[in-house]
């Protein structure tokens, strides 16, 4: 069938449905055994979307029309699929086990991915070791990481979600990130921390973003007042320097044997499993690391060789394709009911926004579909008291991915694990309500009701079940959304690696600040500029 | 009377000795006739006094004797030994025999001594008194035989009897006894060891401050003593106190002062005595710009105190550690706790072992001296500094005096000691 057949078909189902209720649906007692999926642990359960098995059958179709299995091969195969910029985008080399081969023009990536984890693991083990020495002989006992966007994120959300899996080695570090590139976050650390004891992780995949040389000239000053020593010692014992460029890395005075590379195959997104993780083996050390590593492979293994019809990633992407191309859904809320992936929306706002937030396909032409809708989130819990009205009596239809662990707190308090209990009950009966409304009470005691008190329902949502949160099905979850979004990428025949809708604002806040300096204005901007630079000039030096 | 004695703790040792002096017969249990730790040997007129029981029939060892025949029982075990000592006081209970007098010496902790009278069969009037170890090293013997005041946890009037009755020979003098409960008296003995642990950090802290504020912490010590309410005990700067029983005694307060109170005082002092160890290391690594790889290291003692084998908790661990890590060599040595040393990190390329000081020494990049061994305190200057490579010396024990150490052509770093 051909891909435009393939949108016929489904508009067509999509037609016939859409004065279905998903109480009408839900009331098929077969339904959750047939659009419930389980790999490894991991259930993706979708019987609360508003399909039915045939619509899931019609969207598999779209996928392979639309060269999906090529896709998958030329992703995980390492060919360019970034063609904008020229490159592959081989995330799922860096999960690779040593054994694996990856070419890229020819050459095979895995030795050099593996000797840098061995890099990454002799400095985890000197620092858990507390044989890093700082300028005065001193153990290194803080880590603070300075990098943005994927150099942040990724590394924030993994460490927050696996801090129970510190070992006692790790114990004696603490951790900092900083990204915002005003200092905010670095002035107030720094009045707090010990010099001497103090190690700064540089991520920059260029090692020209000014965010982060901003924040590591601060640093590095910091230390050289606290020192007396000369710049080249502090860098040599106080800084790590992460990037796909050495020889900025090393123009910049980062010396050798404190870099670790990862490579421009390697999309700041997605690059979590590279060096760039080096915070996450700081807190969890490298076996938990590696761990995270095995999890996401074994999901690679599955979006590569699992049938679509029962392919969580895959079921995922068209899931969404449904929902935001034939019913009209632009909102997607990440709702995970676990305070440990409380950074995991931000996570998954620029994985998925930044990636598949485009307009133009492969061909160069405008896509003709709605592509990357608006993602948000917050831990289901704390925004059941903030958002939830908006998803029970709004106006806007939003598709939610609830994300919960079975077990938790297994080795700890009854109380404990009853507040797990709590969350999980929350979870269930949202996903309920916002499915069937007013269809889960007695039908008289609904229509009883006054209109402010009535709950229209219909909401789609999926569920992401783990059987609990680990380095293991982190790595899980994390790859099987980056899978759902190449899927869609596929799908739109957008290009998901490429983020040229970030370049032309950094270009121009260069021009910007200039005229901040020198206090002149270009005649070249537009009347709001200039208005916001006069002032600015006009007040800026007032104390 | 017939007195077993239990343990290898200096405080068995000297009961031997003082009470065969007074025609008891001592049966030596579990050990041999003689210590074997060196600071133990040392002590003035202990071995001399020993020798005297055993040719004289007076001492033997539980070969000759069944311990568990004996009407007096001396526990000197070791901090951490409490199962060797419940097994001890559960084997004398099943033994059956009446009107035993178990003396515990043994510092194991508050509500031990309770713990092990509840074994004993009081109904047969075994008792168990707590006479807190007071003695110190060097003046032990004159100590146990002369001693001022003791302090007798003694919780039974006829226990009370029978052990003033077998101290008479050693206070007729008019020693005062302090009576108060076991339970009184071994938080007593408590007391004092923080407070001694308190003082150590305390001069510690203060030698810190005195390499800041340019003065010797020496000449500052010693003036502190004189006053009596300060006095001249426990003030001796260096780096770090270690062995085993000491650390593990203060750790044992400190656990409970935190768990029960929320207080860290103790805690911060081994904290900072943890700290305090690797000063050697942080002056040697800022002598060098922080740059320490293929340079050649000598190390001077490794043992946590002069006269003992033993390098538990000691500060040349950590600073080996820390030097090997660093891409250093180290080229070591110690008279006694060398062997031990070795069965810890075995053989390295990097590690060498040496059986003379002057080899250590020999083409060094610095002299580290970590334990004030007295074969080191006079060394020939001369020949140290033609063999060193660089005339370095880190004094981790405040042994030399810095002015001689700067006019014979030497850099030296001491504790709290850098305005020379």
């Amino acid at each position: 069938m051909s891909r435009d057949s393939c949108w016929r078909a489904l508009r067509q189902s999509a037609h016939s449905l859409q004065d279905t209720h998903l109480s009408e649906l839900l009331a098929d007692e077969s339904r959750f055994d047939t659009l419930s999926f389980e790999h490894d642990g991991v259930l993706l359960d979708l019987s609360r979307q508003r399909f039915t098995p045939d619509v899931l059958q019609q969207l598999v179709e779209l996928a392979q029309a639309s060269g999906l299995r090529d896709g998958i091969d030329a992703l995980i195969g390492g060919a360019r699929v970034n063609h904008t910029e020229q490159r592959a985008a081989l995330h799922t080399a860096l999960r690779t086990p040593a054994d694996g081969h990856v070419l890229v023009d020819g050459e095979d990536v895995i030795p050099e991915v593996q000797a840098t984890l061995d890099k990454m693991e002799t400095l985890i083990a000197t620092l858990h070791s507390g044989q890093w020495r700082g300028f005065s002989g001193e153990a290194i006992d803080t880590v603070v990481n300075i990098g943005v966007g994927g150099s942040d994120l990724g590394p924030l959300m993994a460490c927050h979600a696996l801090e129970e899996f510190q070992p006692d080695a790790a114990r004696s570090i603490e951790l900092h990130f900083v990204s915002s590139m005003d200092g905010s976050q670095l002035s107030g650390l720094l009045s707090r921390l010990n010099p001497a004891t103090t190690l700064f992780v540089l991520s920059s995949k260029s090692f020209t973003t000014i965010d982060t040389l901003a924040n590591a000239a601060t640093a590095c000053q910091w230390l050289v007042d606290a020192s007396g020593l000369e710049r080249e010692i502090i860098l040599r014992h106080h800084f790590i320097g992460i990037t796909a460029q050495p020889d900025k890395a090393s123009e910049w005075g980062i010396p050798t044997q404190n870099q670790l590379l990862f490579w421009e195959w390697t999309g700041g997104r997605y690059s979590l499993w590279s060096a760039i993780g080096f915070p996450i083996a700081v807190q969890i050390g490298m076996a938990g690391f590696r761990q995270l590593l095995a999890g996401a492979h074994s999901m690679d293994r599955h979006f590569q060789q699992a049938e679509f019809d029962r392919n969580l990633p895959v079921l995922l992407a068209l899931t969404g394709i449904w929902n935001i191309n034939l019913l009209d859904i632009h909102a997607n809320a990440i709702l995970p009911y676990d305070g440990r992936l409380a950074h995991l929306p931000a996570y998954l706002e620029q994985l998925e926004m930044e990636s598949n937030g485009k307009s133009v396909r492969l061909d160069g032409n405008r896509v003709d579909t709605r592509t990357c809708p608006v993602l948000w989130g917050e831990i289901g819990p704390n925004a059941q008291h903030a958002f939830y009205q908006l998803l029970h009596q709004g106006t806007e239809a939003v598709m939610c991915d609830f994300i919960v662990p079975i077990r938790r707190y297994t080795d700890q308090s009854p109380h404990l694990q009853e507040q797990h209990r709590l969350a999980l009950a929350n979870c269930l009966a949202q996903a309920r309500v916002l499915a069937l409304g007013d269809h889960a009470l007695d039908p008289q005691q609904a229509a009883a009701a006054p209109p402010w008190k009535r709950y229209r329902g219909n909401q789609p949502s999926s569920m992401i079940l783990l059987d609990e949160l680990t380095p293991y099905s982190l790595g899980q979850l994390i790859a099987l959304y980056e899978h759902k979004v190449y899927t869609q990428a596929v799908i739109w025949q957008i290009n998901p690696f490429d983020q040229w809708g970030v370049e032309l604002g950094k270009k121009m806040a260069t021009e910007m600040l200039g005229a901040l300096e020198q206090n002149a204005c270009d005649h070249d901007f537009d009347c709001a500029t200039r208005g916001l630079l006069e002032r600015i000039a006009a007040r800026g030096d007032r104390t | 009377m017939k007195i077993s004695i239990w343990g290898e703790e200096l405080a068995g040792w000297i009961a031997c000795a003082q009470l065969a002096t007074f025609g008891n017969e001592i049966i030596k249990a579990g050990s041999a006739l003689t210590p074997m730790q060196s600071s133990i040997r040392a002590e003035p007129g202990l071995l001399d006094r020993l020798q005297q029981a055993i040719d004289s029939g007076r001492m033997v060892d539980a070969d000759l004797a069944d311990p568990y025949s004996a009407d007096v029982h001396w526990l000197a075990v070791a901090p951490g030994e409490l199962d060797s000592a419940s097994e001890i006081v559960a084997r004398i209970a099943a033994s059956g025999r009446r009107n035993v007098l178990v003396v515990s010496q043994s510092n194991l902790g508050t509500g031990a001594s309770d713990a092990l009278q509840a074994r004993l069969d009081t109904a047969l009037g075994q008792h168990l008194v707590y006479l807190p170890d007071m003695l110190q090293g060097g003046q032990a013997m004159r100590q146990f035989a002369h001693p001022d005041v003791l302090l007798l946890g003694c919780e039974d009037e006829a226990a009370r009897v029978g052990v003033t009755a077998l101290l008479r020979p050693f206070t007729r003098e008019g020693t005062e006894i302090r009576l108060m409960s076991r339970r009184e008296a071994e938080f007593t003995k408590f007391a004092i060891t923080g407070m001694l642990a308190l003082r150590l950090g305390y001069i510690n802290e203060l030698a810190m401050l005195a390499d800041h504020v340019g003065v010797d912490i020496e000449t500052v010590r010693d003036g502190m003593s004189t006053d009596p309410r300060v006095g001249p005990h426990y003030l001796s700067p260096g780096c770090g106190f270690g062995g085993h029983h000491f650390t593990q005694y203060i750790e044992g307060l400190a656990g409970l002062l935190s768990q029960t109170r929320g207080s860290r005082l103790l805690e911060t002092v081994l904290e900072q005595n943890e700290h305090h160890k690797e000063l050697p290391f942080r002056k040697l690594w800022q002598h060098y710009h922080c740059e320490l790889r293929d340079k050649r290291i000598a190390i001077w003692g490794l043992a946590f105190k002069p006269g003992v084998a033993t390098v538990e908790s000691a500060p040349s661990l950590r600073i080996v550690d820390a030097l090997l890590a660093q891409g250093a060599t180290v080229q070591l040595h110690d008279p006694e706790a060398q062997q031990e040393f070795r069965a810890i990190y075995g053989e390295q390329p990097q590690l060498v072992y040496c059986d003379a000081p002057y080899d250590a020494v020999d083409g060094a990049d610095a002299l580290l001296l970590l334990t004030a061994w007295p074969d080191y305190w006079s060394p020939n200057y001369t020949e140290l500094h033609r063999l060193m490579r660089e005339p370095v010396i880190v004094d981790g024990r405040n042994v030399y005096d810095p002015q001689l150490l700067h006019d014979l052509g030497f850099t030296y770093y001491g504790v709290g000691r850098n305005s020379h």
